[in-house]
């Protein structure tokens, strides 16, 4: 049976959460596999959450790596908060 | 554009307490939103916190249209001073309400528009601004607008049965319910003290959603 679609909340934790589960600190690859999304989906979020600095891109012997910022575990901590609060009041996109 | 006080004797000052306590809570509400904005980015999440902003902001001026006349029925303060806060608060209340019901109304729309909410928002700043009955339109729109988020609000509990959910649409049931008799207060005033208990029983109620919200 297919699974419930993911909304844009849960992809962003998806990857959050894979960049945690690597001690904070992991390969474009490796999120890619993880975060279960396609190419062009995936350099979206990327973007998305480099601009809004949940994730920063550092670069380790000539390889491109994200790290969590303090605000990416913030989000990390406060999910099941802000799906609460998006569920009850009716704000999902 | 005229605007009358409607508050019955019996009530004047108990109104302005209920106005801070509802603006108190709408601001708790608008900034809880505003800071998961900020971590999510979800924009539905800033439309909301704007809107509960905007409604804080209005119970701020109606607290103060409401106090001013209060004091001057009280004996202090000049009828003068007291008819132009009045009329202010009343002006600035209509104005806030109407802009941040507008807003929950887009946010509930679910539609990218800046130029739709903006003429929507003009439109209907527009016609309370002409109209000769300020407070008498606003009730009016603002019972429309709200109709239109118990629906959503409904859907929104169809689709997600849970106590939260459930909580918001009955607290956006009896803000509708509020809001219909201030349109009746215009000629009964005591009307005017059974909408505010209507809407501290709605507001009662979305700040304990909040908080079994953040408990989480």
């Amino acid at each position: 049976m297919m699974g419930k679609r993911r909304d844009r909340l849960q992809i962003i934790h998806d990857i959050l959460n894979a960049v945690r589960e690597k001690n904070g600190k992991i390969g474009p690859t490796n999120i890619l596999y993880k975060s279960n999304l396609s190419n062009k989906m995936f350099l979206e979020y990327i973007d998305e959450l480099l601009q809004k600095q949940l994730l920063i891109e550092k670069t380790e012997k000539g390889k491109k790596m994200y790290s969590l910022t303090e605000k990416g575990f913030a989000y990390l901590e406060k999910f099941s908060t802000i799906v609460e609060f998006t569920d009850s009041f009716g704000l999902t996109e | 554009m005229a605007a009358t006080s409607m508050v019955p004797p019996w009530f004047l000052g108990y109104n302005v307490l209920l106005e801070v306590f509802f603006a108190v809570i709408t601001l708790f509400v608008g900034i809880s939103a505003l800071r998961l904005y900020r971590l999510s980015g979800q924009r539905q999440l800033k439309l909301f916190g704007t809107a509960f902003l905007l409604i804080s902001a209005a119970y701020i001026a109606e607290s103060i249209a409401n106090f001013a006349l209060a004091n001057y029925i009280g004996g202090a303060g000049s009828y003068l001073s007291a008819q132009g806060i009045f009329i202010f608060g009343v002006v600035a209340y209509t104005l806030f309400f109407t802009t941040a019901l507008v807003t929950l109304a887009y946010m509930a729309l679910k539609i990218k528009s800046p130029s739709a909410y903006a003429l929507f928002l003009v439109l209907s700043l527009l016609m309370l601004v002409l109209s000769s009955n300020i407070q008498y339109f606003f009730y009016v729109l603002a019972s429309v607008l709200l109709i239109y988020l118990v629906f959503f609000y409904l859907r929104n509990y169809l689709q997600n049965r849970k106590p939260s959910t459930l909580i918001t649409f009955i607290a956006f049931l009896f803000l509708l319910f509020g809001k219909i008799h201030f349109i009746f207060a215009i000629n009964h005033t005591n009307f005017y003290a059974f909408g505010h208990l209507l809407e501290l029983i709605a507001y009662t109620l979305l700040l304990a959603d909040l908080f079994i919200v953040v408990r989480r």
